[in-house]
Order: structure tokens, then sequence, then C-alpha cells
């Protein structure tokens, strides 16, 4: 019998991740994820002890599938959508004001059980820290101005500004949370070569 | 108590290249040289290709090609038997790893005017008929240093599938063994994912190759089947990191066993060494990955 191919949903979906550093728009569809949401400066505790229990979901979810002979995929990469409640600038903000929710993209036929089995696995090894924060949601983002950062993470604000530029002559504004598509991984990669996709929903201004 | 230095290294390697030189004829065995050497055999293999920049099988090789070359120059001894000498049981297998040594036939090689060159080597150590060398040049380190960190490590516990085959194919026990233990919620947390490697692919044939993929796991982790469970023992590691694909983890085993060891004045344990790696190679491009090696110290 022949195997079907693992899926790799950056080739598949090829066109929603294709980005250059001069923004442009893409249209997105509904796209599935598990999630996991908290507050507090990247990098710090909370964020850390999600992107494991984030992981450690997506790998059992995906191994419990490959075990039981259904079809294989790529765990995808870490993404996040970034926001705060407050009016301020978000750059602005004290670091452990900003909300996060922590994404990695999954194939459309993950279902809530996967997710349920999933964690219940990971409890009964005592890895369930936390586990029952992933949730598994659709995002429907839609029209969006999307481009590559590349640098830092903390010199986003610069191609947002080229971003912000491009959707005001297209009379669009932003609408919706920040949402970055982390390509590099920065434990190789020197911080003025992170490669970064940034996108933003947006909507027709005055709207 | 004294420290181990780079003479101390250098002498040890030497007195297998000049054994080597002394017993062309013999089967020259990974154990014996070592334990001239004093080496444990699971790391001689890998100090010996990074000092002397070739392995010990093509040492060896190229010490009996150089032979048969002089002896081409200085005998009339039939080719056959020169092949013999060396090795090879045919007269085409000879012709053929001579002519890849030293870019021409072993009759062209004869009859050229010239003493021909020897081929580079960067050890600088070549056949000499009676007078083994007396040294070698040592590989040094590349332009920028290698960066090594001496870690204390407890002892880890892991559940284990072994593989026999070539390490180039060691994915497919991984691609079995993962989801065994991933169903069962094994991979959450701070779980590590490591690789042993307990034989020297230039001693060992390809189908008899061992290697261990593992994957740390509680004291309630029962094996089961296939699956075993092992301890690597804790205690001081000098830990380095290999930027890029899998097939080239040789060349930075070959560097720290055989470039930083021999400066850091220290000695390894007779265990093997492991490798933890850092990325999913499903989601993660070859020249991106990360692999942590460690080497035991003593």
């Amino acid at each position: 019998m022949k195997t079907l191919e693992k899926i790799d949903l950056y080739k598949l979906h090829k066109e929603e991740y294709a980005a250059a550093r001069k923004p442009a728009l893409v249209e997105l569809p509904p796209a599935s994820y598990l999630a996991i949401s908290g507050q507090g400066a990247p990098g710090g505790e909370s964020f850390t002890a999600s992107i494991g229990a984030l992981y450690g979901m997506a790998f059992t979810i995906k191994m419990r599938r490959k075990f039981a002979g259904q079809r294989d995929y790529a765990v995808c990469k870490l993404e996040a959508q970034w926001w705060s409640d407050s009016a301020a600038c978000f750059t602005e903000l004290p670091k452990d004001q900003w909300q996060w929710k922590l994404l990695i993209r999954t194939p459309e036929f993950i279902t809530r059980a996967d997710l349920d089995e999933a964690a219940a696995a990971l409890r009964k090894r005592g890895k369930g820290a936390g586990v029952e924060r992933v949730q598994w949601e659709t995002l429907t983002e839609g029209t969006c101005v999307q481009a590559l950062h590349v640098g830092p993470y903390d010199r986003e604000g610069e191609t947002v500004a080229l971003m912000q530029a491009f959707a005001r002559e297209r009379q669009l504004q932003f609408h919706g949370r920040h949402h970055e598509i982390y390509l590099s991984d920065p434990r190789r990669v020197p911080a003025e070569k992170l490669k970064t996709i940034l996108r933003q929903p947006v909507r027709a201004a005055g709207g | 108590m004294r420290t181990v230095t780079l003479q101390d290294y250098k002498r040890r390697v030497l007195r297998v290249l000049v054994h080597i030189q002394q017993h062309l004829d013999e089967v020259l065995a990974l154990d014996h040289l070592a334990g001239l050497a004093c080496f444990s055999p699971y790391h001689f293999h890998r100090i010996f290709k990074g000092m002397v920049g070739e392995t010990l099988k093509e040492h060896i090789r190229r010490l009996r090609l150089e032979r048969a070359a002089t002896q081409l120059k200085l005998t009339r001894r039939q080719v056959t038997y020169i092949a013999l000498d060396a090795g090879y049981q045919s007269h085409e297998a000879f012709t053929r790893s001579f002519r890849a040594l030293f870019g021409r036939s072993p009759s062209a090689y004869r009859s050229a005017k010239r003493n021909p060159p020897w081929p580079e080597a960067a050890s600088g150590v070549h056949f000499a008929a009676g007078k083994p060398a007396a040294n070698f040049i040592a590989a040094q380190p590349r332009n920028k240093p290698m960066e090594v960190k001496i870690k204390p490590m407890p002892p880890l516990r892991v559940a284990f599938m072994r593989h026999l085959g070539p390490y180039s194919t060691v994915g497919a026990v991984w691609d079995r063994f993962l989801p065994v233990l991933g169903k069962e919620g094994v991979l959450g947390g701070d779980s590590m994912l490591l690789g042993i490697c307990h034989d020297d692919p230039e001693a060992t044939p390809p189908e008899k190759l061992r290697y261990d993929a593992c994957v740390t796991v509680e004291e309630s982790f029962v094996p089961d089947g296939e699956i075993g469970v092992q301890i690597i023992a804790g205690g001081e590691y000098a830990m380095t990191t290999h930027f890029g694909p899998y097939d080239k983890l040789g060349e930075t085993y070959s560097q720290l066993l055989g470039q930083w060891l021999p400066r850091s004045g220290r000695e390894l344990r007779a265990a093997p060494c492991f490798e933890v790696y850092l990325n999913d190679p499903e989601g993660t491009a070859p020249e991106d990955l990360l692999t942590d090696i460690y080497a035991p110290l003593a």
C-alpha cells in the first residue's frame, strides 16, 4: 500500500506565507490552530511554560494520530497574536501588560476529541501543566497586510510603520490583532537576521 | 595531578601511526590500536580522525598504497603481487584505488621519468621503508575556535529503541518510536530527544552499526517490547552545538574530540558520546537543525 505523503501546511498554503520586506495584501481563508493565551513579557515564566504546553499538545496529538495510522503531517512553526486592552501604544506599554495568544497551525481534521485525549495522556504522565488551556480554534483574518520583518523582534515597529503607510495609501485601516509567524530560530540565527512574517488584518478606512 | 597535554595526545597517536607503518601486512584492528594509545575504543576513531585529518581506514589504505608505489619504483616485482601485498585481491581493484590516490595507473607510475609526488596528507605522515614517522602535524582548530562548555549532567533515564544499520537510516527507528511514546504523553513537558551511536562506522559493517533513539522518561515509565530503558551516566561532559544537517555531525565530533579535547587538559571516560536533538527535523530545514553533542569526561 502506498502511504499518503505527509502533509506540509506551508507547502499546501504557500500563498498565505509568501512575504517580502515590501508590504502586500493577502486574502486569508479561515485556518485552524492550537492556541494558548496569556499575558506577560515574551521569554517570561508564563510565556515559556505556555510554549511547553502548546508543543507538548501539538506533538502528542500528531503522534497519537500517526500511531493510529491516520494521515501524518509536520508540526508547524510557532506563531503569535499580540495585543493589549489599553489604548496606549502597544510598544510603549510595560511588557508585563502584553497579551498574547501562541499558535501552531494544524490540519483541519484535528478534532476536539484529539485535544481531550492528548491532554489526558499528558496528565497521566504528570506532564499536564497548562494543557487544559490549549484550545483548538479557527482564525478568520480575511484581508491582511503582510510583510517580512528581518531583524530583532524589538525593531518590528519599523516594519509595522511601513505596513501602516501601505494600508493608508489604500484607504485601509488596521483592524484586529497583530499576528506574527516566526520563521527563524533565535537559538541559531543572530538577531539582525531573524525573519518574521508580520500580518495585520485590515478593513476599509472609516468603516 | 598532572594534566594531560596536547603533547601527550600526540605521543599516543604517534604510537599508533608507528605501529601501523611497522605492521602494514597485518590485520590492524581498531580495538588493538586504541589500546596501544590508551584510548577507549568508543572515542579512538574520532580522536584519530580529528587529529590526523583522515580516518584510520583511509590512513592505513594510503600507507599501503604508498608502500606499493615505492615497490613499483624500486623493484621489478609484478603488479599483481604488489597488489596482493597492499591487501587487494584483484589487479583491477588495486588499479582503481591506486589511480584514485596517485592520479595515474600503477604501470604509468612505474614508468614515470621523475618520481611522482606523494598524495597530500594533512598529517605529513608518509610511508618510508624502515623509517616510521617520528612526528606528525596535528590538525589545528579552524580560525574560529569551537565553543565548548563543560556541563555537569545528572544521570538521564531514557526509553530507547535500538536501530541496527547505517547511521544514515536512523530516521526509520524514530518514525516507529515517537508515535508509540507520543501516544502515551511522554513527549510533553521537558522531555529530551537523544541519540547514542555505539559503533565506529569505519570499523563496523553498516548492517551491524548500533544506534539508540532515546527519550528521557520518568521513573514510572515501564519498558515494553522493543522499547527498553537505560540510564545515561551522570558526570561532567564536554558539550558543543552542531549547526546544520545530521549527515555532517561526524565533522563536529571530529573537531570536538580531535582538536578541542587534546588541547583541553582532559581525558574521556569509556562511555559513548550522545547527541541531543533541539528541533523537529520534520518542520526544520536541514541547515537550520541544532544538535548538542556531549562527550563524557573522565
